[in-house]
């Protein structure tokens, strides 16, 4: 039973999988760190993303062009967050510039629900499933559905673009500042609040791109992205929360951890191991395997 | 109208106490003002007021002959009135020229690029924060960040007006002196200066004119040799005399 054939192709498969969970909490914790607030609508915007991607599919591209559908899903959910941020999570900051972010923080549970409701008013509580050319294929000794390998190919692309934006341009640059100190960034003249939107833009179409990825395997639906959140905050436990590297090797570990306790243990309680990773960080580190105890002022 | 930057009528209050109460000052173009008071006079306000960090309840600020009253920091600083603060705000996980790069590709973006690394040298070498450029700026001691702070302003193209805030504040003598050079030298070519300070040396050596604020008012500005002797300023720094 104990083969390392086996052993192999879980953790392929856990590694796979775990790309596509760090793209959700690397948009949790990126968001976390620029607008300084936890986003609960996460999954709505992956649902989003799944949604557009199933429309776009299914209505206008075709299974042809299934990875043409990821660009556009991933660009418009770039483009609701970007307007949406001005109008729902902006006003909830108000002056001073040392921000509370409880309102905000609650518009976000608002909107999650707004969009859950919103899905199942036009799309109803169906389950769809956007198609795609892709053959099986084989990842070393591993049979596997070609949308599950492109899934993890795009995300491991996305993750690359994500760290030269954010290391490599001036835009990368602000942000990096803003999130260590908002007022210096602001009083240096960098327009705060074009980033505060530009940054939950990127955070939510990180989201919206897992969510498009995803949709062939994991079907679509109004309530898709509740896992997917969940897990999302599972990393970030993990990764501690604020730290870009946490959220990617938090991301891949609990993909592995996920798919040796269903491969080895039993696979109706794939989605507890995760939590007994959690348990365990929380006991040895309680701020996270990367995460700082206090922040830089 | 040379007055570079001016305020009229600025008016805070925060609930019952009177923290800025018709403020008016005024600097001419080239200007080195020294702004002192006593603990609580009331300065860190004006400077707030005067960076859009708070919004004030009354009276305008006029940048250039232009009002900026109620403009965001940000805009503020695009506009060219520059601040810094007195517990030195620095990016810590940044290295030192990253943070040199952050105001002046905020204000500026691309273009110019080229002037911008040569001037980004020049600070380096004035500030004699050239051996530590590539360190993070969370591993510079007090008195380096308070340096990096007032070159990151420098960086910013088009400044009229620097308003640093507590610049010198517990700092060492060699720091402070370099500090004092920057800031002279950056004066020579136009920059305008409004300095809070306690520390009477440094003022009475590079500002001409002093603004004293004395409970939220401007109790009187002129030279420093002249304001000391006056009884009132006298009388709020040290209390009344005993005889």
């Amino acid at each position: 039973m104990y083969s390392t054939e086996l052993l192999t192709q879980t953790l392929i498969a856990g590694v796979m999988i775990g790309v596509l969970y760090a793209l959700m909490a690397l948009g949790i914790t990126f968001i976390y760190s620029i607008v300084r607030m936890i986003n609960w609508a996460m999954g709505e915007f992956y649902m989003l993303g799944s949604y557009i991607q199933y429309v776009a599919v299914a209505y206008a591209l075709g299974r042809n062009y299934w990875w043409l559908a990821i660009l556009v899903s991933t660009a418009g959910t770039f483009l609701i967050g970007y307007l949406l941020e001005p109008i729902l999570i902006k006003p909830m900051h108000v002056r001073p510039m040392e921000r509370r972010d409880d309102y905000a923080t609650v518009v976000t549970i608002a909107l999650l629900l707004m969009l859950r409701s919103l899905a199942v008013a036009i799309g109803g509580p169906y389950q769809y499933r956007p198609e795609t050319n892709l053959p099986i294929m084989w990842v070393g000794p591993l049979p596997m559905e070609g949308a599950r390998v492109a899934a993890s190919v795009f995300a491991l692309v996305a993750l690359a673009l994500f760290y030269l934006v954010i290391s490599r341009t001036w835009i990368g640059l602000a942000l990096r500042a803003m999130a260590q100190n908002r007022v210096a960034a602001q009083t240096s003249g960098v327009n705060v609040f074009r980033l505060d939107a530009v940054a939950f833009a990127i955070g939510v179409a990180l989201a919206g791109l897992a969510g498009a990825l995803l949709a062939p395997l994991f079907l679509v639906y109004p309530t898709n992205g509740a896992v997917t959140t969940v897990k999302g905050f599972e990393i970030i436990v993990i990764g501690g929360l604020g730290s870009i590297p946490g959220a990617l090797i938090g991301g891949v570990l609990l993909g592995v951890v996920e798919s040796l306790g269903a491969a080895f243990i039993s696979s109706p309680y794939q989605n507890a191991y995760g939590f007994v990773l959690v348990l365990l960080v929380l006991l040895v580190r309680p701020y996270g395997l990367f995460g700082e105890r206090g922040r830089e002022a | 109208m040379s007055d570079v930057l001016a305020t009229s009528g600025l008016t805070k209050r925060y609930g019952g106490l009177m923290a800025n109460e018709r403020v008016a000052i005024a600097l001419s173009r080239g200007e080195i003002r020294g702004l002192i008071g006593p603990n609580g006079a009331g300065k860190t306000t004006l400077v707030n007021l005067v960076t859009g960090i708070e919004r004030p309840d009354a009276g305008d600020v006029m940048l250039d002959g232009l009002a900026v009253t109620g403009l965001g920091p940000h805009r503020i600083a695009a506009r060219g009135l520059v601040r810094s603060f007195q517990v030195a705000r620095v990016f810590g996980n940044l290295t030192v020229r990253e943070n040199l790069m952050v105001p002046y590709f905020a204000c500026e973006r691309i273009s110019g690029t080229i002037e911008a690394l040569a001037r980004m040298d020049e600070l380096l070498r004035l500030s004699t924060l050239q051996p530590l450029a590539d360190d993070l700026a969370k591993s510079l001691s007090g008195g380096q960040r308070m340096l990096l702070q007032a070159c990151a302003g420098f960086m910013i193209p088009g400044v009229k007006v620097h308003v640093l805030d507590e610049p010198f504040a517990g700092i060492n003598p060699v720091v402070k002196d370099t500090l004092i050079d920057l800031i002279l030298k950056e004066n020579q070519s136009g920059a305008t200066f409004l300095i809070v300070s306690h520390e009477m040396e440094i003022i009475r050596r590079i500002c001409p004119l002093v603004t004293v604020m004395i409970g939220g008012k401007v109790a009187a500005e002129g030279p420093l040799e002249e304001i000391a002797r006056r009884e009132d300023v006298v009388t709020a720094y040290l209390g009344r005399s005993l005889q």
